[in-house]
C-alpha cells in the first residue's frame, strides 16, 4: 500500500513536472515571439535608427516620418504575421489532427490553393466585376477556401467521412484547384499573371489596421469555440473507435473542426495570399516540444506559426536590406532547416 | 465640468478661430487621371518614378537637384545605355535613393516616407499596382501626382506634362512642350487622315528584345505602338488577339495577316545578345544585323512587307514619351510617302534633343531594314 502509495507521488509529481516544462515551453514560445515582433518592428526598407523607431512605438518620438511609418505600416505588418501565423499554425494542428494524418494542413489539402484560385479569378476578371478588387480579391479567397473545405467534406462523406477519404479527397481538390489555377494563369494578360503571381507568393506588406482587426476579430470568436473541443479532439488522437467508446461523437467533432479551419484558413490567407508550410510545420513543432494534449498543443501550435512567420517576416526585410523578399518563400526556406533540426534531435533524444 | 450648451458654444468658437486648413486655399493640380491634388506648387522635395526624359525636359537639370527619391530599375536597368547618357550630366543622379518598382515587388511605401517627400510623381500604371502602398503614403501626408504616357493619346500627353510643369513650377518650358507636341502630332494625325485610301495600311508590331527566334510581345489597337497605328489608320494585326495590354500572337497570324509593314521594337538592352539593337551608341549596321534574322523567319519571305522592303527596327524608348510624335512621324512616311515625302523623323528627334534635352543626338533610333 505504502508502495503503491509512494509509485502514486512519484507519477504525480512527474506529471507536475512535465506539466511545468510544458507550461514553460509555451511561456517560452511567447518571450521569442514578442522578440520576433520587436525586430519585426525595427527592420524595414528605410533602414531607420532603432532608437527613434524605439520611442515611436512607444508614443514618444516626435518625428511625424517615423510615427507613420511605425504607426501605419510597420506595426500592421508585424501584427498581423503573429495572427496570421497562429491562424495557420492552429489550422495545421486541427486538420492533423482531425484527420490523423501528419502531412495535413490547409496548404496540403487543397483549402490554400481554392483560396489561391478565387483570388486569382477576381484578379484576372478585374475590371468587369462590379465590386472593388481591393474587396473583391479577399472576399473570393476567403469563400473558395471555405468552397475547399465544403468540397472535402462532402467528397470525403461520401464514403462515411473517415481521415483517409478526408485526406484522399483533400488531394484530388488540391490538385483540382491547382490545375484550374494554372488554366487561369494560362489565359490572363500579363499584367494580371503578374499580380496573381505576387498574390501566390503571399505579402505582410498588405496589411492595414482594419485588414488587422476583421483577422482579430474573427480568430477571437473562432478560437475560444475550437478551445471547447480541445478535449475531445485529444481523444481523436487515440482512433475513432477509441474515441467514441469514450463518448466522442467524433462525426460532429470533425465537422467542427472542418468549419474552424476553413473560416480561419480563409481570414488568413485572404488579406495577405498563400503562405505555405506555417500550418504544416508549426504543429509538428509544437508537438515535439509540448506533446500531444490538445489544450497546450493547440496553443503550443499557435505560437509556433506565429513564431515562424513574424522571423521570416523580419527574414524577408534584412535578406538583401534595402528591399523586402516574398515572404511566402521565406517560410519555407527558414521552417524546413528548422523542422529537420528538430526531427533529428527528437530522434537522438529519444 | 463644463454644461453642454456653453461647451458647445466654446467648441464653436474655437472651431471658427481656427485658420481653415492650408490644402483649402492652396492650389490644386489636376493630374492626368483628373485627379485634384493638393499642393503648394512648387514641389520642394518630389520623389519621380518613370519618364525621367519628359521629366529633364519639362524641369530642367535644375529640376533634378530638388529629386529626393526615384524609381531606379526603370531607368538604370531598363535603358541602361540611355541613363549612362545622363549620369554625367546630373551630379545627383548616382545616388539619388531608390523607392522600388511595382514591377519587381520592390516598391515601398515605407522607403517613400522616409524620404520626406512633399511630393510623389507615379506612371498611372504604378497608382493601379501599388493600391495598399499609395494610401499609406497619402495617409502620410504626402500628395500623389499621376501621370500617364503610356496612354498614348493627345489628351494624356498634355494633361501629364501641364502636372509635371505645375508641380515643378516650370511653366515657360512646359508650355513650350505641350505646343510643340500638340502641333506636330496633331498634324502628322491630320495628315495621314487625309492621305488614307480606302485600303487601310496593314502592320504589324513586335518587341525585339529575344531577337527572331522569340516571338516578341505585340501591342493590341488600344495600347503602346498600337496606338500609334491607330492614329495613323493602319489595320493592327495583333487586333483582337491579346487580352490585356501587351503579348506575343501566334506565328501563323502574322502570316494570315500578311502585314505591309512590320517594326521591331528595339533598344540598348542590357545581357539580350540577340536583340535588336539602337540607340545613342549604336550604328545603323548593328541595327540591320539585329533585323537580318526577322527576313529569314520561317514563312515571312513571303510577306509584303518583307518583299518591299518595309521591315523597320524602331527604339523600343522612343514609345510614351513627349518625343514619340518623332516615331509616329517615322510609320505615317512609310504608310503615306506621298503625304510625307519631305519630313524627317531623325531630323525631328535631332532637333528635339537640341531644345529640351541636356544629351546630344546621336547614333541610330529608327531604320529601314534595307538601306
Amino acid at each position: 500500500m505504502a508502495e503503491l502509495s509512494a509509485a502514486e507521488a512519484a507519477a504525480r509529481e512527474s506529471w507536475h513536472r512535465l506539466a511545468a516544462r510544458r507550461t514553460a515551453m509555451l511561456a517560452g514560445g511567447l518571450a521569442l515571439l514578442a522578440l520576433s515582433v520587436v525586430a519585426d518592428a525595427a527592420t524595414g526598407p528605410a533602414m531607420l535608427p532603432p532608437g527613434p523607431v524605439a520611442a515611436a512605438v512607444l508614443g514618444l518620438g516626435d518625428d511625424p516620418m517615423i510615427r507613420t511609418i511605425v504607426w501605419s505600416i510597420r506595426l500592421p505588418v508585424a501584427l498581423m504575421a503573429v495572427l496570421v501565423g497562429a491562424a495557420l499554425g492552429l489550422t495545421g494542428a486541427v486538420m492533423q489532427t482531425i484527420l490523423n494524418n501528419p502531412l495535413a494542413s490547409s496548404y496540403t489539402l487543397g483549402v490554400s490553393a481554392g483560396a489561391g484560385f478565387g483570388a486569382a479569378l477576381v484578379i484576372v476578371l478585374g475590371t468587369t466585376l462590379p465590386v472593388a478588387e481591393s474587396q473583391a480579391v479577399p472576399l473570393a479567397a476567403f469563400a473558395f477556401a471555405g468552397l475547399a473545405c465544403a468540397g472535402v467534406w462532402l467528397l470525403g462523406g461520401l464514403r462515411g467521412a473517415t481521415p483517409e477519404m478526408l485526406v484522399l479527397a483533400g488531394i484530388a481538390l488540391m490538385f483540382l484547384f491547382q490545375a484550374l489555377l494554372a488554366l487561369l494563369q494560362f489565359m490572363a494578360a500579363p499584367e494580371a499573371l503578374q499580380q496573381v503571381v505576387f498574390w501566390l507568393f503571399g505579402s505582410l506588406q498588405r496589411a492595414t489596421w482594419p485588414k488587422l482587426a476583421i483577422v482579430a476579430g474573427v480568430l477571437a470568436v473562432a478560437a475560444p469555440l475550437l478551445m471547447r473541443n480541445a478535449w475531445s479532439l485529444t481523444a481523436l488522437r487515440f482512433g475513432d473507435e477509441r474515441a467514441a467508446a469514450l463518448g466522442i461523437p467524433v462525426r460532429a467533432v470533425r465537422f467542427r473542426g472542418f468549419v474552424f479551419v476553413s473560416v480561419a484558413t480563409g481570414v488568413a490567407v485572404a488579406f495577405v495570399g498563400t503562405i505555405g508550410f506555417i500550418g504544416l510545420v508549426a504543429p509538428h513543432v509544437a508537438r515535439m516540444l509540448i506533446g500531444e494534449d490538445q489544450r497546450l498543443m493547440l496553443p503550443g501550435a499557435a505560437i509556433a506559426g506565429a513564431v515562424l512567420l513574424s522571423l521570416a517576416s523580419v527574414a524577408s526585410k534584412t535578406i538583401s536590406p534595402g528591399s523586402l523578399f516574398p515572404v511566402g518563400i521565406v517560410t519555407a526556406l527558414i521552417g524546413v532547416p528548422f523542422l529537420t533540426w528538430l526531427i533529428i534531435t527528437a530522434r537522438r533524444s529519444g | 465640468m463644463i454644461a453642454s450648451p456653453t461647451r458647445r458654444r466654446l467648441l464653436a468658437g474655437s472651431l471658427a478661430a481656427l485658420p481653415l486648413p492650408a490644402f483649402a486655399q492652396s492650389p490644386r493640380i489636376t493630374d492626368a487621371l483628373g485627379r485634384e491634388v493638393p499642393l503648394a506648387a512648387p514641389a520642394r522635395r518630389p520623389i519621380m518614378t518613370f519618364n525621367y526624359e519628359e521629366f529633364t525636359a519639362i524641369a530642367g537639370l535644375d529640376g533634378w537637384q530638388r529629386l529626393v527619391g526615384m524609381n531606379r530599375v526603370v531607368w538604370e536597368g531598363w535603358r541602361p545605355a540611355i541613363f549612362n547618357r545622363y549620369l554625367p550630366l546630373i551630379p545627383n543622379l548616382a545616388t539619388l535613393p531608390d523607392v522600388g518598382n511595382t514591377d519587381e515587388g520592390t516598391f515601398s511605401a515605407e522607403k517613400v516616407i522616409s524620404l520626406r517627400p512633399d511630393l510623389l510623381m507615379v506612371p498611372a500604371w504604378l497608382w493601379r499596382a501599388a493600391e495598399t502602398a499609395r494610401e499609406q503614403i497619402i495617409a502620410a501626408g504626402i500628395p500623389i501626382l499621376v501621370f500617364d504616357y503610356n496612354a498614348q493619346t493627345l489628351e494624356r500627353h498634355i494633361a501629364s506634362t501641364r502636372a509635371i510643369g505645375l508641380a515643378m513650377g516650370t511653366l515657360d518650358r512646359t508650355d513650350a512642350l505641350i505646343e510643340r507636341y500638340r502641333r506636330n502630332f496633331e498634324d502628322i494625325r491630320d495628315r495621314a487622315a487625309r492621305a488614307a485610301g480606302p485600303a487601310k495600311p496593314r502592320a504589324y508590331v513586335e518587341l525585339g528584345q529575344g531577337g527572331a527566334e522569340v516571338i516578341g510581345n505585340s501591342y493590341p489597337p488600344n495600347n503602346l505602338w498600337g496606338r500609334f497605328f491607330e492614329h495613323l489608320g493602319a489595320q493592327n494585326a495583333a487586333a483582337g488577339r491579346i487580352e490585356g495590354g501587351y503579348g506575343p500572337i501566334p506565328a501563323e497570324a502574322v502570316l494570315a495577316a500578311d502585314p505591309q509593314f512590320i517594326f521591331i521594337g528595339a533598344s540598348s538592352w542590357v545581357n539580350r545578345p540577340k536583340a535588336v539593337r539602337t540607340g545613342y551608341d549604336v550604328a545603323p549596321e548593328t541595327t540591320r544585323a539585329g533585323l537580318a534574322p526577322y527576313a529569314q523567319r520561317l514563312g515571312w519571305a513571303g510577306l509584303s512587307a518583307i518583299r518591299d522592303g518595309e521591315l523597320h527596327a524602331i527604339e523600343h524608348g522612343l514609345a510614351r514619351t513627349l518625343f514619340d510624335d518623332t516615331a509616329l512621324l517615322y510609320m505615317a512616311k512609310r504608310f503615306y510617302p506621298g503625304a510625307f515625302e519631305k519630313d524627317d523623323p531623325v531630323a525631328s528627334l535631332a532637333d528635339y534633343h537640341a531644345r529640351f534635352l541636356p544629351v546630344s543626338f546621336s547614333g541610330t533610333w529608327m531604320l529601314p531594314w534595307r538601306s
